[in-house]
């Protein structure tokens, strides 16, 4: 297993499920252990469309190239499997899910984690949502409201990281978890994953954003720009501070031609 | 039983009753014999073709020899479950009253709690006057006629001026047999500004081989002031045939709520009036219902404001699964002079399977202007992106569906301040949905 990169996109194509509607047109992207990558496009470019594929959503289907995680095929692994597995996507758009409690929800996660038989200690659980959500400044009450329901923008979004926390994944793919916070909020966010870092460093971080601030925060150790559905340019962090000042002009000026 | 039952039953039915009570049986009978069976032509039961559905022809009335078999051990297991929590409790098996307790410190304040027979035949205070009268009188139609004339027995609770129960009261059904029917009523009366909670909950075996009905009448009357909670909890099991009719009544400044739960038997069918009497009124009526394979649940509700600035919500949430078919048909009725009135209506349905289908027929009548009333309903499915949301956090399928569903049902659970019921009805919605 350690051979093999954490994330390995190789000509990853895919449309819309039901429709003949192609978004990603071969993505290459490698993602080692360990390791940040941040993932920058204009808008519509695909890149949500790429997280989602990796968490597995049913709206979307590949047509060709492949996807593994740690060396096995992703595509052909159910959504539960995937996160089982150690995937986990922070949502651009978070969900909302009346009458469920962020606690009895992440509980239910955990539970279904174990082995069959097995069952999750209640009071260690509560201890380790607790100390989570200390860490993300969050008030122990925010785990008795139902999942993401009149939550504000900034609100939902830290309850993705708050999942995250929780939840540990292997691969951590964060799809704008940046848009819409303020600037504690952000940095608040980047401390949960820098944390979850520095306790597990084999952790791999896909984030996707369109600002450079986060990126102050969160280092990248590279950062790639996607465009009509493919990866066009990857570099360091360079090329963040590039996009931030000259914007993807270049980049349609050359789809264009 | 209905058909071949003739007015000797009424008469054998009412054997050792006072008077009054005889008339009053045999004018019901009168009037049942004058009603016709409700067909699927009227609006009120277009979906629940109950000449079908219950075969009242071939149904014997029920009957348990408690002094040869003692008490059902399934009943004393319903009463024992959470039994501290307490303040009385009824045990009814086949329509006979088999067992009353009520705390010494209620019954020293004035707390009435006993069969409602023995209620009539001891000259309470209250039951000739309000029994099959004002809430549930035969002239209500087939069912409340036919209950009229031959209800075998029931609770009666009366809770006197100014006192407080802090903690409710039960009343356990038990339907041993199929192929008889239990006729049964409940009179609960609330002095002003006493308070009270009633549980009443029906059970009964899986009966395979045909129906066991339980019709029952509830007739609450709050008086001024009076808060009152009544809860009913349908977990027959299979082949129970469920029929209340039920009506509040609440006078000024009066709280009245109400919460229907249907999980178990065949088939439920509930009438609810809410009949708000008094300025300062409040009904809150909450209804949840969960079906899968055959089963078959139909609500009609009413809520009539008669008086003005009285206020009532209703909320009635279900999920479908199966084969199984939901109807609600609810109405809000704004009488002349219900000035200030504020009436709300919700019903949600949540439908789990192609096979399975929900009805809601929201309806307002309205006979004032200055009112508040909105109603809305909502038949959906599972949504795809929540469960795509909770499978990626690493939920099974099932485990997502299972999560939803009770997130959906829970809210109206959360309206209710009795603990022990939400937990006995969560675990119920629970094990059904394990079982799915
Ligand atoms: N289910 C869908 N049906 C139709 N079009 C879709 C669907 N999903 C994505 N698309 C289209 O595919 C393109 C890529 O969408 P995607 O959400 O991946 O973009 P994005 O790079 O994440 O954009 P943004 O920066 O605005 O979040 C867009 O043009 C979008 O409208
Ligand atoms: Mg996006």
């Amino acid at each position: 297993m350690d051979d093999f990169p954490i994330l390995a996109a190789t000509g990853l194509k895919a449309k819309v499920a039901d429709e003949d509607l192609h978004i990603l047109k071969g993505v290459d992207l490698t993602i080692g252990p360990g390791e940040i990558h941040a993932v920058m496009g204009p808008n519509g470019s695909g890149k949500s469309t790429l997280a989602k594929l990796v968490a597995g959503h049913p709206g979307y289907e590949a047509t060709g190239g492949s996807l593994a995680f740690q060396g096995e095929d992703l595509l052909e692994m159910e959504p539960d499997e995937r996160a089982q597995a150690g995937v986990f996507m922070a949502f651009q758009y978070p969900v909302e899910i009346p009458g469920v409690s962020i606690a009895n929800f992440l509980r239910t996660a955990l539970q279904a984690r174990l082995e069959n038989g097995e069952e999750l200690d209640l009071f260690d659980f509560q201890e380790h949502l607790m100390e989570r959500m200390e860490l993300l400044d969050m008030k122990p009450s925010f785990a008795e409201r139902p999942v993401n329901d009149g939550f504000s923008g900034g609100e939902k979004k830290r309850n993705e990281i708050l999942q995250m926390a929780v939840l540990k994944p292997t691969l951590a793919v964060m799809d704008e978890t940046d848009s819409g916070l303020d600037i504690d909020a952000l940095k608040v966010v980047a401390r949960g994953v820098n944390t979850l870092k520095a306790e597990n460093p084999e952790m791999s971080v896909l984030l996707i954003t369109h600002y450079q601030r986060i990126l102050d925060h969160v280092r990248p150790d590279a950062v790639h720009v996607m465009f009509d559905g493919r990866i066009v340019e990857t570099g360091g962090p360079e090329v963040a501070l590039a996009l931030e000042a000259e914007g993807y002009e270049e980049y349609r000026a050359a789809h264009a031609a | 039983m209905a058909s071949n039952a003739s007015a000797d039953s009424v008469r054998e039915a009412g054997v050792g009753d006072p008077g009054w009570l005889q008339a009053r049986r045999e004018e019901a009978w009168e009037t049942y014999n004058a009603t016709p069976m409700p067909s699927t032509r009227s609006e009120e039961w277009r979906y629940t073709d109950v000449a079908r559905m219950l075969p009242l022809g071939e149904l014997t009335p029920a009957f348990w020899d408690c002094s040869a078999n003692g008490t059902p051990s399934e009943l004393q297991e319903a009463m024992e479950r959470g039994r501290a929590g307490f303040a009385g409790q009824v045990g009814l098996v086949d329509g006979s009253v088999v067992a009353v307790e009520l705390d010494d410190e209620a019954a020293d304040r004035g707390v009435v709690l006993k069969s409602l027979r023995q209620a009539a035949r001891d000259g309470d205070e209250g039951v000739e006057a309000l029994l099959a009268t004002e809430a549930v009188p035969a002239s209500d139609g087939k069912f409340p006629a036919l209950n009229a004339a031959l209800w075998s027995d029931g609770v009666f609770l009366r809770v006197p001026r100014g006192v407080v129960l802090e903690r409710p009261v039960r009343l356990s059904r038990w339907n041993s047999q199929a192929g008889t029917a239990t006729v049964t009523r409940v009179l609960l009366v609330a002095e002003e500004a006493s308070r009270v909670s009633f549980v009443d909950e029906a059970l009964s075996p899986d009966l395979e081989e045909g129906t066991a009905l339980a019709a029952t009448a509830v007739e609450i009357f709050a008086r001024q002031g009076a808060q009152v909670q009544y809860v009913s909890l349908q977990q027959m099991g299979r082949g129970g045939f469920y029929l209340a009719n039920q009506r509040t009544l609440a006078e000024r400044d009066s709280t009245l709520d109400t919460l229907n739960v249907a999980l178990g038997g065949a088939v439920g069918r509930v009438d609810l009036n809410a009949r708000l009497l008094g300025p300062g009124a409040n009904s809150d009526m909450l209804g949840l219902y969960f079906g899968d394979d055959d089963q078959h649940f139909d609500f009609n509700t009413s809520q009539d404001h008669v008086a003005p600035n009285a206020h009532s919500d209703l909320l009635y949430k279900g999920a479908l699964d199966g084969n199984a078919r939901g109807v609600f048909r609810g109405i809000i009725r704004v009488h002349k002079g219900a000035q200030g009135t504020d009436a709300y209506q919700t019903n949600r349905n949540l439908v789990l399977s192609d096979r399975a289908v929900a009805t809601s027929l929201p309806n307002l009548e309205i006979g004032a202007d200055d009112v508040r009333c909105s109603h809305g309903a909502t038949v959906g499915q599972l949504d795809g992106e929540v469960l795509f949301y909770l499978m990626s956090r690493g939920l099974r399928r099932e485990q997502a569906e299972r999560l939803v569903v009770l997130g959906f049902l829970g809210e109206v659970l959360s309206r209710l301040p009795l603990g022990d019921v939400v937990q006995n009805v969560t675990r119920a919605i629970e094990a059904k949905l394990r079982h799915a």
